[in-house]
């Protein structure tokens, strides 16, 4: 029978591993602000599964999880505009939510990073989202 | 010498109608009420995000040597390292009329004695006072300037605004201004979903003639302004990393 102790402690191992493995997957940083961060003049567009939406100002924040060709997960991070426009556009808060499958489309970061600006945006009903508004 | 630039305003505004097409309703009299946002035909775009005019304006020695300081915010095109644009880097306030290069939407609120634009961008607000008073002699330096307005016509509301102080610029390129800067705004109302906007900067420490320029505005009846707060939103970019 377990004592109280190491049920504490494997309680305490998994909430760590589950916090590092957060901190891994969510790696990208977003230091970009302005697109000169992005490489306009290509287009990347991967599949993946939403892992958290920050509706924040100056620009809202999609990260979501990608399986790589070798069967690997990668962290990707993908920003759109700014959330005023975003709900002229008929977004919420709640558009996207984790575990949400989406198709996204845009210029990649200069620097390598799995990070997107955001010019497509095919949401969990198969349906391209409205990125701007009018 | 002041009807001479009236006829240099005339000139080169006329033509800026002819880029537009007029396809609403006709326009409310002397009512500007509404949120309104820039949109600017393709013919000027590709720089209007970012200035004026695809010319340079003709500057001062003095306004020279402080344009090369400037590293531009250029239509956003930018990172953090590379400008050192003031609304970018400090959250200051725009200023007038560096507030239009911001890509959000503003709105005219009507009382008898006053106008008001609400800029969705970090609140700022503008009191265009328009009970007859004259622009003030000796104004104290303000980062949106002193202003006062009147109807030209029942489509034309003229704005005009000094008391700037000599912290902004006037569009993203960075182009300088002294605390002698007088704005003037005419906003020309041609039909209900549509405007020009004409400014003429003049600044006899900063430019050797006005610099004149001609945006266009859109009415957007659905829009309500929201919150953009540079200081809370902008400014602290570690809040991105995670």
């Amino acid at each position: 029978m377990q004592s109280y102790r190491t049920v504490l402690r494997a309680k305490l191992l998994a909430l760590w591993a589950g916090t590092a493995a957060v901190l891994m997957v969510s790696a990208p940083l977003l230091a970009h602000h302005g697109t000169a961060a992005f490489d306009t003049g290509q287009t990347v567009t991967v599949k993946g599964t939403v892992t958290d939406f920050q509706y924040v100002n100056p620009h809202a924040q999609v990260y979501f999880k990608v399986k790589n060709d070798k069967g690997e997960e990668e962290a990707w991070q993908g920003e759109l505009t700014a959330p005023n426009k975003l709900s002229r556009a008929g977004w919420t808060k709640h558009t996207l939510t984790p575990g949400d499958s989406i198709t996204v489309g845009g210029n990649p970061a200069k620097n390598g990073e799995h990070t997107l600006w955001i010019r497509k945006l095919i949401g969990p009903d198969g349906q391209a989202l409205q990125l701007f508004e009018d | 010498m002041r009807r001479s630039l009236g006829h240099l305003v005339s000139a080169a505004f006329a033509m800026s109608a002819a880029l537009y097409a007029q396809t609403s309703a006709p326009a409310p009299s002397r009512d500007l009420t509404g949120v309104w946002m820039i949109r600017n035909p393709a013919a000027i775009a590709a720089y209007a995000g970012a200035t004026f005019t695809k010319d340079e304006p003709q500057l001062t020695p003095w306004a020279e040597a402080k344009y090369k300081e400037a590293k531009s915010s250029n239509g956003g095109k930018y990172t953090l390292d590379t400008t050192n644009d003031p609304v970018i880097t400090k959250c200051d306030p725009p200023g007038v009329p560096r507030v239009y290069f911001h890509p959000y939407p503003f709105e005219f609120v009507s009382t008898p004695k006053y106008t008001l634009m609400l800029y969705e961008y970090d609140h700022m607000v503008r009191r265009i006072y328009t009970d007859g008073r004259p622009l003030p002699a000796d104004p104290d330096p303000t980062w949106m300037g002193s202003s006062v307005g009147h109807w030209e016509d029942g489509a034309t509301f003229v704005v005009d605004t000094v008391g700037f102080n000599d912290k902004t610029w006037l569009d993203r390129l960075g182009h300088p201004h002294s605390t002698q800067l007088h704005v003037t705004e005419r906003f020309r109302r041609t039909d209900r979903d549509h405007m020009l906007l004409d400014f003429t900067m003049q600044d006899p420490v900063a430019l050797v003639k006005p610099w004149m320029a001609t945006f266009y505005l859109e009415l957007r009846p659905k829009w309500e302004l929201g919150e953009i707060s540079c200081s809370g939103d902008y400014l602290d970019f570690k809040k991105f990393e995670k």
